[in-house]
């Protein structure tokens, strides 16, 4: 057996339309992909358990059995691995008793050995074998509680249990973010395939043979890599469990909030799962343009600094003061923009520095260092709105500037700019002792989520909304423009958002972020026209195509 | 269809009143006669002095079952919580010292003044850890705060009061405690 598989062809929009023959009726399908993604493509789900739509096929689970007719007569093939041929006729359980009981008995199977511990698996709910089950198995009990179930996994971790019964690695600890349950493991191998084929550092091994086939690292290692979190998504069952979420909350209870992570200027999509208030846990959301179903532990476990260390909103009318009087005593203003400023919240910044006129500057960058892209969920680029504040006309890397400009006026006696404004920017954390002669700026004014280092040296700290709590837009760095939603998790109400409370500083206060998006369509002609129900949920590519 | 009821007019002695009075009260005046002479054969209970006998499948309060080193047996799965229809019950789950045991209660509470005892949460616990035989009917506190049974509240029951029940007898101070924990095998602490 070959370690290595081939991707499956996924179908896309420009795919070629065949006629095949699904239970006797004609459809028009994808025809360069295999036979599980056509049928879905025309409505109808097959179960599949090792199937991954990006992942190499494997085809070890024998889930997703179809009927095809063929010289021989009809006869069971995986739809996973068989491609879309014209002409051909494929018989689904809706008119085949002989797939139905196929998928009813692969199920059977699959369920042998694995654990009826469904209310104390955190896959419960999500669980691709609950769902199977509901859709191909529904089989009577053939276990004879006698014999019990069969341990399958590594010997070294089994145990009597209370019962009498063989059992056994309950928690096996794989690396410092993932803990394996070795008896729901169902050896389908996705985690092993994504470890290989995605992350491209092969951790994760299947061991033994046959039935007694199970997961585990080379001896002396550990799962330890910056996807290691994507094998518990992939994991069809609760196999693979994520120790921060372990038993955190039941799946069923949790909201989903479909946004963008604003780390990094890929702008990977994601779901924040949250419940009462809390966001427990941050899963990709697929986006087959942007980062398929990858998402990186650094935006994953973002979440759990969100709420912490937050700044109140007091002071408004400080801010106000400050730069009416900087205004009429002809001080310079410098208005610092920060990478997690949504395209509303550069709108607002812009249409605040208008209003100011020539004392007004704008500066933004970041002094973080910029890498390169991993090409799985992230560009390496810190700054994620980094192709909006190109497209609105904010400088996106002139921080340096500002520094040299206040060091030499310095030298020279008081600074030219009497209040320094950063909105979402941490410049004094990032640019540590470089960037101390800032602090020679009489007035400086921190918009910020979080008590950072910049909220610390401002004269007045404003606590504004976390990216996960607004409503807005961002233009990764493949020029797609996706959409932020507003997540209910803020910690306190009267916090509001970056754009709201610059808008009102400009003296024209936006009612809503829509206004403040179509006042960004005023600045860049790409963007007029467009509205928050135009921007599908895997965003829309811009005109200019993939910069 | 309306069907009319036509009323006898009454004779004479109906109308003088006090026979009538009379045959009205002659109910009540039995059961007062016999609740001064013969208080026993009384059809109703004189609460509070008086309980009234609740059998054990009435249901009372909860309690949750303990294994036989003491811990609760819930796993915490939210069963309970997602079946009750007064959203009366709040879970929180931690891992479990004991390895062969994969989740355990952190922190079970049931609101009792929203509570509509209706015994889904019975039904739904798939490890029989919830139970709602305990016979008591009366809540009685001084705060709301106080009606929202904990967990030390809910695990803290006497097996000598379930004398009948041998999963009750399992648990530490039954009479099947010492057995069970030898089945059990090992010590766990809270």
């Amino acid at each position: 057996m070959s370690n290595f598989y081939n991707m499956p062809k996924l179908p896309t929009e420009n795919s070629p339309k065949v006629e095949i023959f699904v239970d006797d009726k004609a459809v028009m399908v994808p025809g360069d992909t295999n036979l599980l993604e056509a049928l879905k493509a025309v409505g109808i789900e097959t179960p599949h358990v090792c199937y991954h739509p990006y992942l190499p096929v494997s085809g070890n689970c024998r889930q997703c059995l179809v009927e095809q007719e063929g010289p021989r007569g009809r006869m069971l093939v995986i739809a996973c691995y068989t491609p879309v041929a014209p002409g051909m006729k494929i018989y689904t359980p809706a008119s085949s008793a002989r797939v139905k009981n196929a998928r009813k008995a692969t199920q059977e199977f699959m369920l042998v050995n694995h654990p009826l511990d469904c209310p104390i698996c955190d896959k419960a709910g999500e669980c691709t074998l609950q769902e199977n089950y509901m859709e191909a198995g529904q089989n009577e009990s053939r276990m004879r509680p006698e014999y019990g179930k069969n341990y399958h996994g590594n010997p070294a971790h089994q145990f009597i249990d209370a019962k009498g019964q063989l059992r056994g690695g309950k928690h096996v600890d794989l690396g410092p973010r993932v803990l394996l349950d070795e008896e729901r493991c169902v050896q389908c191998d996705r985690c092993v395939r994504f470890m290989r084929t995605i992350a491209g550092s092969e951790q994760l091994q299947l061991a033994g043979r046959a039935d007694h086939t199970y997961i585990t690292t080379f001896p002396g290692e550990k799962l330890d890599h910056e996807y290691d979190l994507c094998v518990t998504d992939v994991c069809p069952v609760g196999a693979m469990t994520a120790k921060y979420f372990r038993f955190q909350k039941r799946v069923w209870l949790l909201s989903h909030t479909p946004t963008v992570s604003m780390d990094d200027s890929l702008g990977a999509n994601i779901w924040l799962d949250h419940a009462d208030g809390h966001i427990y846990r941050v899963m990709p959301r697929c986006n087959p343009e942007v980062n398929r179903s990858w998402l990186s532990n650094t935006s994953r476990l973002a979440f759990q600094n969100f709420d912490k260390n937050r700044l109140p909103a007091m002071g408004f009318h400080v801010i106000q003061e400050a730069i009416a009087e900087a205004k009429k005593n002809g001080g310079k203003v410098a208005l610092v923009a920060g990478g997690s400023c949504t395209i509303e919240d550069l709108a607002a910044l812009r249409m605040l520095k208008e209003s100011l006129g020539d004392s007004a500057e704008l500066f933004g960058g970041t002094f973080k260092k910029v890498g390169a892209p991993d090409g799985i969920a992230m560009s390496g680029d810190p700054l994620a709105n980094r192709a909006a504040f190109k497209l609105l006309g904010i400088p996106d890397d002139n921080l340096d500037n500002l520094v040299d400009r206040c060091r030499n006026d310095v030298t020279k006696g008081a600074p030219e700019f009497k209040v320094l404004v950063t909105v979402n920017n941490d410049i004094f954390g990032e640019g540590g002792a470089a960037v101390a002669t800032l602090e020679k700026i009489p007035t400086r004014i921190a918009l910020t989520p979080f008590n950072d280092a910049t909220a610390q040296k401002a004269s007045l700290a404003f606590g504004i909304r976390h990216w996960s709590e607004v409503q807005g837009t961002m233009v990764n760095s493949l020029n797609i423009l996706q959409k932020l939603n507003a997540c209910p998790v803020c910690p306190d109400e009267k916090i509001r958002a970056a754009y709201d409370v610059l808008s009102e500083l400009a003296g024209n206060k936006f009612e809503s972020a829509f206004d403040a998006f179509k006042k960004a369509g005023e600045y860049a002609g790409v963007l007029a026209g467009l509205s928050y129900d135009t921007i599908k949920s895997t965003g829309k590519l811009l005109e200019g195509g993939n910069a | 269809m309306a069907r009319v009821i036509r009323q006898r007019p009454m004779n004479w002695v109906e109308r003088l009143y006090i026979f009538e009075a009379i045959r009205g009260l002659w109910t009540t005046l039995k059961h007062a006669a016999r609740g001064l002479f013969r208080y026993e054969e009384l059809p109703t209970i004189s609460y509070p002095e008086g309980q009234p006998e609740v059998r054990s499948t009435y249901r009372a309060k909860h309690r949750l079952m303990l294994r036989p080193d003491g811990t609760p047996r819930c796993v915490a799965c939210g069963m309970c919580a997602a079946a009750c229809p007064a959203h009366c019950i709040y879970i929180e789950a931690t891992a479990s010292d004991d390895p062969r045991i994969e989740k355990k209660v952190k922190r079970f509470d049931i609101d009792h003044l929203t509570c509509v005892f209706c015994g889904l949460c019975v039904e739904a616990c798939p490890v029989d850890a919830l139970r709602m035989d305990t016979k008591e009917i009366i809540f009685e506190h001084r705060t709301r705060d106080e009606f929202v049974a904990n967990l030390k509240t809910l695990t803290s029951w006497d097996p000598k009061d379930y004398p009948d029940d041998a999963q009750s007898q399992k648990a530490p101070g039954g009479k099947l405690n010492a057995e069970a924990r030898k089945v059990w095998g090992m010590e766990v602490k809270n």
